[in-house]
């Protein structure tokens, strides 16, 4: 059975805005909705998962903004929640998260993105 | 290719250090021995796909007339307030006329306190999909 919902597209945000402002550019108008959107991002959490890939003797991973997954998609990452690594069986099993000044040995060689002083 | 590790919630760990995360193990493939300070390292071999990252993500912005916004329907209304929360102040800003600008401010205020009440106050109420009744499993000692 179908359930069609309310949904708004960019269009009818528009014509809703121009209801009181008709003559606000279209352009502007997409930029504030991108605002919002980042805005309610904030609060509205949508949950995602992505797969990476392990690369031998790399500590670090990205996971900043433009940072991509396997398959070259960008993740968007807001907060990590859980992590799951691969197993000899090829199973995704939850793995632990510690402290960042737990583990004793830094790896530095293998930080791509490690601010350096210029 | 499935990983070497046959129980990686006892020998990997994970930490987030800015906007990087840390992946760290006591495995060795060579089965070599590590001194404590050295127990945890990065992975010494690679794993197509080896790790799944949940994380709560940005929405995806939008490009085209045609698009809808990628958050749940119920904030699309509030995106019309903040687009005319943001033109209000604009139109407030560059009015010489004092009079209309504190109405257009009146205004802005209006939208903005709508908009903050449906993302900000209300927001964990309208986007909570669970229900029912919650019972606590009391543990095992046996």
């Amino acid at each position: 059975m179908s359930h069609p919902i309310h949904r708004l597209s960019v269009k009818q945000i528009i014509s809703r805005v121009r209801q009181v402002f008709p003559n606000a550019p279209e352009a502007y108008i997409m930029s504030l909705i991108n605002d919002a959107i980042n805005e309610i991002g904030q609060y509205s959490q949508k949950a995602v998962t992505a797969k990476v890939n392990i690369v031998a003797n790399q500590m670090f991973y990205s996971i900043g903004d433009g940072s991509t997954d396997s398959s070259t998609e960008e993740m968007g990452i807001n907060k990590v929640y859980r992590v799951d690594v691969m197993d000899n069986d090829g199973d995704y099993i939850q793995i632990p998260r510690v402290l960042d000044g737990e583990p004793l040995m830094f790896d530095i060689t293998s930080e791509p993105a490690i601010k350096e002083p210029e | 290719m499935a990983s070497n590790i046959k129980y990686p919630e006892d020998k990997v760990l994970y930490f987030i250090r800015g906007d990087h995360l840390g992946l760290i193990t006591t495995y060795s493939s060579s089965g070599e021995s590590r001194t404590d300070r050295k127990a945890y390292q990065a992975f010494d071999h690679a794993v197509s796909d080896g790790m799944l990252i949940h994380y709560y993500g940005n929405p995806k912005k939008v490009d085209a007339l045609t698009d809808f916004p990628d958050v749940d329907n119920l904030y699309h209304s509030s995106i019309v307030d903040y687009v005319k929360k943001c033109l209000y102040m604009d139109k407030a800003g560059s009015t010489p006329d004092a009079g209309m600008m504190q109405g257009y401010m009146s205004l802005m205020m209006q939208h903005e306190r709508k908009f903050d009440m449906a993302i900000k106050k209300y927001g964990t109420k309208k986007r909570s999909k669970t229900g029912g009744t919650r019972a606590v499993v009391p543990a095992s000692f046996t």
